[in-house]
């Protein structure tokens, strides 16, 4: 392409953006954990304080308006929907630049830029994606998922919310559950029932004003004690058949897409840096304990971390296939699996690490905030897929081994 | 400097590893490798001199100086998965990861002179000696082997064993205890004071010698006492070579597995539509995809130079060889009763992944090492 920019230029220019905008960070705080520094949080869903949040978001709003303003909110995206044009590389190493500021982070957005907007691009009309895409990137719309109903977890065919033709509208009526994000959404990508059957076929989506009439939203408190999830019920809640995603009975390929991203993000999961994964964290926390010179916890630490690295090896080598040009098949959810398990391996080793200071809370800096990956751990290997669903579809899909009957 | 691992393949490494393949399935089938593991030698000499002639696969990388290809890690990467797939029994791994970068490592421009052109030619089939009876190679104070000078130069008294096709190597590559402490040798198979012994092996497709050294003529290599690094250097390139290996035997396994899963009907249908058989296939894929990113990731970070190398080829050593014994181990399961008959080449898989993750330092030994290059 003629009017691509070299990359330094392009990072020469988002540089400027930056420095005019955000401060720099110092090098140690973006890199280096440091014991007993700062809040102990060990964060493994985003369960903010529902204070917090509120003051955070119009900061990340405006961050999402300059950078769009900037033509830095949607570098990779099409042009004609206001994105970019670039390749994924200049994604990656903004973001890669971005990380050197104090800028608000993204993590509030992962559903909506991470998952609804490349639906809304894969299976929108040219109208839809005109009026929805820019708005998502620009900070403007804020998307969530409405997928999971009390019924339909791991069977998601067995959606029972409703949505019933009138003219050119629909009114939508049922629940909706394990939604990310309901509380701070504007619009949702919803999959309701539009015909008896045949199952996979009987399905529609939409994208539903959250602030329409008969929208209800409730904060769902999980095991961990935290609320990081809402339920959602909809009672007659009427839409335009403008709003409806994809043709009427494809409803199931349109979420069939959403939760190859969906695995895609819980895979990519940011722990790196002073996460909750970081190596760097790992050893302060063997270290503060006391544990570094025993045999048994170091090997432990070697192969918590061989099995974290590995999975980052995967992921660095499946998205540079993905820059190649092959668009992630269903395997990508491999490394959702991973994570799981990862989850509950990092448990494992806190506790044989930590003892009982993961049982109660002395009040001692960056012991009991441990917990929060015991009780967390469980909600990986059902969030995004069970693993148990997971492992069917790559078995049929990846394998081609027959449906289990 | 950039230093990051470049993940990308080309189009040349796509070709690079369907010749391979190829190669492998035209002069080494299964039903070959059945034939040449009864064998005295334990491989086909003509098969190797072809590699050599045809594809230079022993030159790969030998730097051009000595009149190698100089190609990179990665590059060896793709060929050493299609080897360990197609459970290639020659000397290829003691000769062209083993003893190739021993050489390689010690920095001696003469012996390289000297001793990779044949190598590189496939007229030399070299190994390494360094583990003695306890089979450690890391630790260089269990070793007793001596070197002594006398008028015409160094003499070895000793033994080793778990020599990889130490009984069919022409050069042995022997660390030995001087003065000045370890140090790494060079000794000719003809020479009288040479016996290798061939030693009964679990691996039927790798098998290990033992070596006596009874005042065998040697010639140094490297640095008088300079073993040690060398011997360490060597020890991550090889267990790279060893995961990519068995990165590639687990890729193969798996494929054995869903074939028969797909095939073999038990109560009126096919096992695969169970999901206990499914989901096992779906945990071997998911080793199977995770071993040969971690070995590539480690080669790749060989070939730029990175900083992340000394942790990364532990990372691969540590998972790969793991991962290949768990997918060799599920392979028979998969199989039932035929899997664990002698005529199916499943035990050979699962013979070499056991041979392999223990024949360099086991996966324990590298969970160590990498909390010992992190810092911990």
């Amino acid at each position: 392409m003629s009017d691509q920019p070299p990359l330094e230029d392009f990072l020469a220019e988002a540089e400027a953006f930056l420095d005019s905008h955000y401060a720099r960070r110092a090098p140690e705080e973006r890199s280096r954990f440091q014991w007993g520094e700062g809040s102990d949080e060990v964060r493994v869903f985003q369960e903010p304080d529902p204070l917090e949040e509120a003051e955070a978001m119009p900061r990340i709003r405006a961050w999402r308006a300059a950078l769009w303003d900037a033509g830095l909110a949607w570098i990779s995206g099409p042009k004609e929907y206001g994105g970019g044009g670039l390749p994924r590389s200049y994604d990656a190493a903004f973001t890669h630049l971005s990380r050197k500021f104090d800028v608000p982070g993204d993590a509030a957005l992962t559903v909506s830029l991470g998952m609804i907007a490349p639906t809304i691009l894969r299976h929108a009309d040219d109208r839809q994606k005109g009026e929805y895409l820019p708005a998502l990137y620009r900070g403007d719309l804020i998307a969530c998922q409405l997928f999971s109903e009390p019924g339909a977890g791991s069977d998601l065919a067995a959606i029972r919310t409703r949505a019933i033709a009138d003219g050119d509208r629909w009114f939508i009526t049922g629940q909706k559950v394990w939604t990310s994000g309901a509380h701070l959404a504007d619009v949702g990508e919803i999959i309701c029932e539009t015909a008896p059957g045949p199952r996979h076929h009987n399905l529609t989506a939409f994208l539903v004003d959250m602030h329409a009439p008969g929208v209800t939203v409730r904060p769902l408190r999980q095991m961990t004690g935290g609320a990081a999830f809402n339920e959602v019920f909809l009672d007659g809640v009427e839409v335009t058949d403008r709003a409806r995603l994809g043709a009427t009975g494809e409803g199931w390929r349109v979420a069939l897409t959403t939760l190859s991203y969906e695995r895609n993000a819980m895979g990519h999961s940011a722990f790196g840096g002073a996460g909750i994964l970081s190596t760097e964290r790992l050893m302060q926390l063997v270290r503060h304990a006391g544990v570094a010179d025993d045999p048994v916890v170091r090997r432990a630490f070697g192969e918590l971390v061989t099995e974290l690295r590995v999975a980052r090896y995967t992921q660095e080598v499946m998205a540079e296939r993905a820059r190649a040009g092959q668009s992630p098949g269903p395997e990508i959810a491999l490394n959702k699996l991973a994570l799981s398990a990862n989850m509950a391996g990092l448990g494992e080793f806190v506790a044989s690490v930590l003892g009982p200071r993961l049982i109660a809370d002395t009040g001692e800096w960056g012991t009991y905030a441990w917990t929060s990956v015991v009780l967390g751990a469980p909600g990986y290997r059902l969030g995004g897929g069970s693993d148990e669903v997971l492992k069917n579809m790559i078995a049929e899909r990846v394998l081609g081994l027959p449906r289990s009957s | 400097m950039s230093t990051r691992p470049d993940l990308a393949l080309t189009g040349e490494h796509d070709e690079l590893r369907s010749t391979v393949r190829q190669f492998l399935a035209d002069t080494s089938p299964p039903a070959t490798v059945r034939r040449v593991i009864e064998s005295p030698e334990g491989f086909d000499r003509s098969s190797w001199r072809q590699m050599a002639e045809q594809l230079g696969l022993q030159a790969l990388l030998i730097p051009e100086r000595y009149q190698g290809l100089g190609q990179g890690a990665v590059e060896a990467h793709l060929v050493f998965e299609e080897l360990g797939r197609a459970l290639y029994p020659g000397p290829y791994f003691a000769s062209a990861a083993l003893a190739t970068n021993a050489l390689i490592c010690s920095g001696d421009d003469n012996a390289c002179l000297d001793l990779l052109p044949g190598i590189a030619a496939g007229s030399t089939i070299a190994t390494v000696a360094v583990a003695e009876a306890d089979g450690r190679w890391d630790d260089a104070s269990a070793i007793r082997a001596m070197a002594r000078r006398n008028r015409d130069g160094w003499v070895l008294d000793g033994s080793k064993a778990f020599v990889p096709n130490g009984q069919v190597a022409d050069l042995f590559l022997v660390a030995a205890r001087t003065d000045a402490g370890l140090s790494l040798f060079a000794v000719d198979s003809t020479d009288p004071g040479v016996q290798p012994r061939e030693l009964e092996s679990l691996d039927l497709t790798r098998r290990l010698a033992e070596l006596s050294l009874a005042g065998a003529s040697a010639r140094l290599v490297g640095e008088d006492g300079g073993a040690p690094g060398v011997v360490a250097a060597m020890l991550d390139r090889a267990l790279v070579a060893l995961a990519a290996e068995g990165a590639g035997g687990a890729a193969r396994c798996l494929e054995m597995s869903v074939d028969y899963a797909k095939q073999r009907e038990q109560f009126g249908r096919p096992i695969g539509s169970f999901q206990a058989i499914a989901h096992r296939c779906v945990e071997m894929l998911q080793r199977v995809e995770f071993a040969r990113a971690a070995s590539r990731y480690a080669a790749s970070c060989l070939a730029a130079g990175s900083g992340e190398f000394p942790v990364a080829a532990r990372v691969a050593a540590a998972y790969c060889g793991r991962a290949y014994r768990w997918v060799a181990t599920e392979n028979i399961q998969v199989h039932g009763g035929i899997g664990f008959t002698w005529e199916h080449d499943a035990h050979l898989h699962y013979r070499r992944s056991w041979a392999s993750e223990t024949l360099l330092g086991s996966t324990d030994q590298h969970y160590l090492t990498i909390a010992d290059r992190l810092g911990l």
